[in-house]
C-alpha cells in the first residue's frame, strides 16, 4: 500500500477552546481538544500531499454573535511557514470554514477548492492549525483534514514528478510507472535498424 | 511552492470603536457602511483589512477565480443574511465588471455570487442560496499591476455594533511565482489559459523537448 488515502477528523474540547488562539490540531493538546502522540512529519521514504483542509461551517451575518457563528480559519504550516498570506505578505488565520466547511450540508457548501495541492516532501514537518474568531458558545468545532500519503519507491516517484513539474497525484504516479514499464518492454532495436 | 491557491476573507468586523484592524478577535464588532458606500476589501479602512494595497512583484501573476459575497436579496424585511451587496474587481485604475454602455457598475452581485454558498435566505423563496456566476475566464493580474476588490454595500445601512449586521467578500485567487509566473507569462503570450494544470503542461512541454521524447 504505498499510496495510501488518509484523513484527520478533530474535534475542539468545547465551543470556546479554539476562540482567539490558534493552535495545532495535531498537538494542540487535551485542552484544546482531539490530539496524537507527536507532530505530523514524513520520514525521508514518504511524501504526503494534502488535498483538503475544511472546518465547521458558520455565517459572516453572525461573525459577531448567533448560533451559526463560529467563525473558524484554518491554516497549513510547513516546517515554520505559513501556507495562506494576506496579500502584504503576512499570514492570516486561513481558510475559513464559511469557505470550505465541513461537514458539508446543503445550507453550508464549499466555494473552495484547495488546488493546487499543498506537498510536504521528504523529511518535512507539517501542522494544520486551527483558531475561531467568533463568540459563540454553542457549536463545537470540527477540522477535516484529507491527505495522500506517499510511501517507498510511489514517494520516490513522487519526487520525480516534482523535479518534472508535474502534479503529484495517484493517476500521475501510476501513469509515471506506466511508461517506465513500458519503456523497458519495449523490443530493442534490432543491429543496423 | 511556486503555484499557490490564496484566499482572503474580508468581514466588516473591527474592535469597537475602531473602523478597521489587522488581526481579527472574536470581541470584533460590525463598522457602520452606509448603503451605496464602495469600499476596498484591502485597504478601504472598514473591518479586516490589509498593510498596504495588493499588487504583484515582477515575478509573481495572479489569477482571481472566485469571488463572492453576502448577498441582497432585496426582501422588504431583510434578514442578516440578505443585507449584503456587490464585489468588483480593479486592476491599477481599470474595473472590471462594466455595463454595455461602458458605464461604472457595483460588479457581481451577491445574490448571483453568494459567500457562503447555501446560507439561508427568505427570499425570492425562503430557501439556501447557490451561485449563478462562475468567474471564467479567470481575471489575470500581470506582473507589477496593482488589483483590488470593491465591496458595495447595496442592502440596508450597516449599524455599527449591531451583531446581526455582519457582511463578507470571499476572493480565492492563485499566485504563480518565479518561473511559473514566466510560464504564466508566456502562456498568455500563447493565448493560452493561465491555470496550474496548463503551466504543469507547459513543464512537460519544456522537458520532453529537453530530452528529445524519453523520460528518464
Amino acid at each position: 500500500m504505498a499510496m495510501r488515502s488518509q484523513v484527520y477528523e478533530f474535534t475542539a474540547l468545547n465551543a470556546g477552546a479554539a476562540r482567539d488562539a490558534q493552535n495545532s490540531i495535531f498537538t494542540g493538546g487535551a485542552a484544546f481538544g482531539t490530539s496524537i502522540t507527536k507532530p505530523a512529519e514524513t520520514t525521508a521514504t514518504q511524501f504526503v500531499v494534502i488535498e483538503q483542509v475544511s472546518s465547521t461551517g458558520s455565517t459572516p451575518a453572525t461573525y459577531a454573535g448567533g448560533a451559526t457563528g463560529v467563525q473558524g480559519y484554518t491554516q497549513v504550516r510547513i516546517n515554520t511557514t505559513e501556507y495562506f498570506l494576506k496579500t502584504d505578505n503576512i499570514p492570516n488565520d486561513g481558510i475559513p470554514g464559511a469557505a470550505s466547511p465541513y461537514p458539508r450540508t446543503v445550507a453550508f457548501q464549499p466555494s473552495f477548492n484547495l488546488y493546487p495541492d499543498v506537498y510536504v516532501l521528504p523529511g518535512q514537518v507539517w501542522d494544520v492549525l486551527y483558531v475561531t474568531r467568533g463568540p459563540d458558545n454553542t457549536v463545537i468545532p470540527d477540522v477535516f483534514v484529507k491527505y495522500t500519503l506517499y510511501d517507498g519507491p510511489d514517494a520516490l516517484i513522487a519526487n520525480k514528478l516534482l523535479e518534472l513539474g508535474i502534479s503529484v497525484s495517484p493517476a500521475n504516479v501510476d501513469w509515471y510507472k506506466r511508461s517506465l514499464i513500458s519503456a523497458q518492454s519495449a523490443p530493442a532495436p534490432a543491429n543496423g535498424a | 511552492m511556486a503555484m499557490r491557491s490564496q484566499i482572503y476573507e474580508w468581514s466588516n468586523l473591527a474592535p469597537l470603536g475602531a473602523g478597521a484592524t489587522l488581526q481579527r478577535r472574536s470581541t470584533d464588532l460590525p463598522v457602520n457602511i452606509v448603503t451605496g458606500t464602495q469600499l476596498s476589501i484591502f485597504t478601504g479602512g472598514v473591518g479586516y483589512n490589509t498593510t498596504k494595497p495588493s499588487e504583484t512583484t515582477a515575478t509573481q501573476f495572479v489569477v482571481i477565480e472566485d469571488i463572492a459575497c453576502t448577498p441582497d436579496t432585496g426582501a422588504a424585511a431583510k434578514t442578516a443574511n440578505e443585507n449584503g451587496g456587490a464585489v468588483q474587481v480593479r486592476i491599477n485604475t481599470t474595473e472590471y465588471f462594466q455595463n454595455p454602455d461602458v458605464t461604472a457598475m457595483a460588479g457581481v452581485t451577491g445574490l448571483a455570487s453568494p459567500y457562503p454558498r447555501g446560507l439561508a435566505v427568505t427570499t425570492p423563496v425562503a430557501s439556501n442560496l447557490l451561485k449563478s456566476f462562475d468567474l471564467y475566464p479567470d481575471v489575470y493580474v500581470l506582473p507589477g499591476q496593482v488589483w483590488d476588490i470593491l465591496y458595495t454595500q447595496q442592502g440596508a445601512t450597516l449599524s455599527a455594533s449591531s451583531t446581526a449586521c455582519g457582511v463578507a467578500v470571499f476572493v480565492k485567487y492563485t499566485l504563480y511565482d518565479g518561473p511559473d509566473a514566466l510560464i504564466a507569462n508566456k502562456l498568455l503570450e500563447l493565448g493560452i489559459t493561465v491555470n496550474p494544470a496548463n503551466v504543469d503542461w507547459y513543464k512537460r512541454t519544456l522537458i520532453e523537448q529537453q530530452m528529445g521524447g524519453g523520460m528518464a
